[in-house]
């Protein structure tokens, strides 16, 4: 009963770390230095998930855990801004590959994501409390 | 007189083992309370009181109260300890024991409260909680069935 409870959470933690990139992402999406200040574009991140193995339910369910989060290697988008101080040498500045209309459609999925998960964690206390009732 | 008669009326039942979960479900409660409480805190780790070991404690004190050798029942205010001796060395790892599934991401503030986590935790504390209260209310029910000769 209760680890029908835990796969849901994992599912919860999940999506907020996915939406987190995606808020990195976003919030990021006209850097144009490293963490150094160094002219260097910022890379978009992307969460994966996997199989949590060690949370299972008797019914052969499994939790889900962040796998890894990938770095994007898409190049980098170039503008031409020749009075900018990060410009190449040909006075293009280089953009992080950032794609809003992807983000935020990479937002909404896992907000619903999300929401479905706090469904199913209804679903799964409304069950015990309707056990309980058999002793009530 | 009357006292003795109670205790033993309640030493009977259920109930002594229920109010031990409920006051443990209470403590346990207050405690992930603060670790909500200290979402945004820096250098803050989670705290629990382990609901396994809590469970394995209980197990043992009604076995020994189950214990036909011993010459009489546990009094009702004596602790329910398993057995004297490393009683207190279990007391300590009580507070420092956090389940695993607790365990989740540092952050960069050097704190680790994933407040999912926390939410899910007092859900099944409160869960385990209803439970115990529950089966209690029937107990008195069923007492007062007994008194009263009539099904309430």
């Amino acid at each position: 009963m209760f680890s029908s409870l835990d796969v849901s959470t994992s599912g919860l933690v999940a999506q907020r770390a996915r939406l987190n990139a995606i808020s990195s992402n976003i919030a990021n999406m006209s850097t144009t230095r490293n963490e150094r200040g160094e002219p260097e574009p910022y890379r978009p991140r992307y969460v994966t998930f996997q199989t949590d193995t060690d949370l299972t339910t008797p019914g052969g369910g499994a939790g889900v855990e962040i796998g890894s989060v990938r770095y994007s290697n898409e190049p980098p988008r170039m503008k031409y801004e020749p009075g900018h101080p990060d410009a190449d040498e040909r006075g293009y500045v280089h953009y992080p590959a950032v794609d809003m209309t992807t983000e935020f459609v990479d937002a909404l999925e896992a907000t619903r994501a999300y929401e479905a998960n706090i469904g199913v964690i209804e679903v799964t206390k409304n069950l015990s409390e309707q056990t309980l009732r058999i002793v009530a | 007189m009357e006292v003795a008669m109670l205790s033993t009326l309640f030493r009977s039942s259920t109930i002594p083992v229920l109010e031990r979960v409920v006051n443990f479900t209470e403590a346990r409660h207050g405690v992930l309370a603060g670790n909500i409480a200290n979402l945004d805190t820096p250098g803050y780790r989670t705290r629990d009181l382990s609901p396994t070991l809590f469970q394995e404690r209980l197990k043992e004190a009604i076995e020994v109260r189950h214990r036909p050798a011993l010459p009489a029942y546990p009094t009702y205010d004596e602790p329910m300890a398993g057995s004297a001796g490393r009683g207190g060395d279990r007391e300590l790892e009580v507070f420092r024991k956090v389940d695993d599934s607790m365990k989740s991401i540092l952050y960069h503030d050097d704190s680790d409260v994933s407040l999912e986590r926390q939410v899910n935790e007092i859900v099944k504390n409160q869960q385990q909680h209803n439970l115990a209260i529950t089966i209690m209310a029937s107990q008195f029910r069923l007492l007062r069935a007994a008194i009263t000769e009539r099904v309430a």
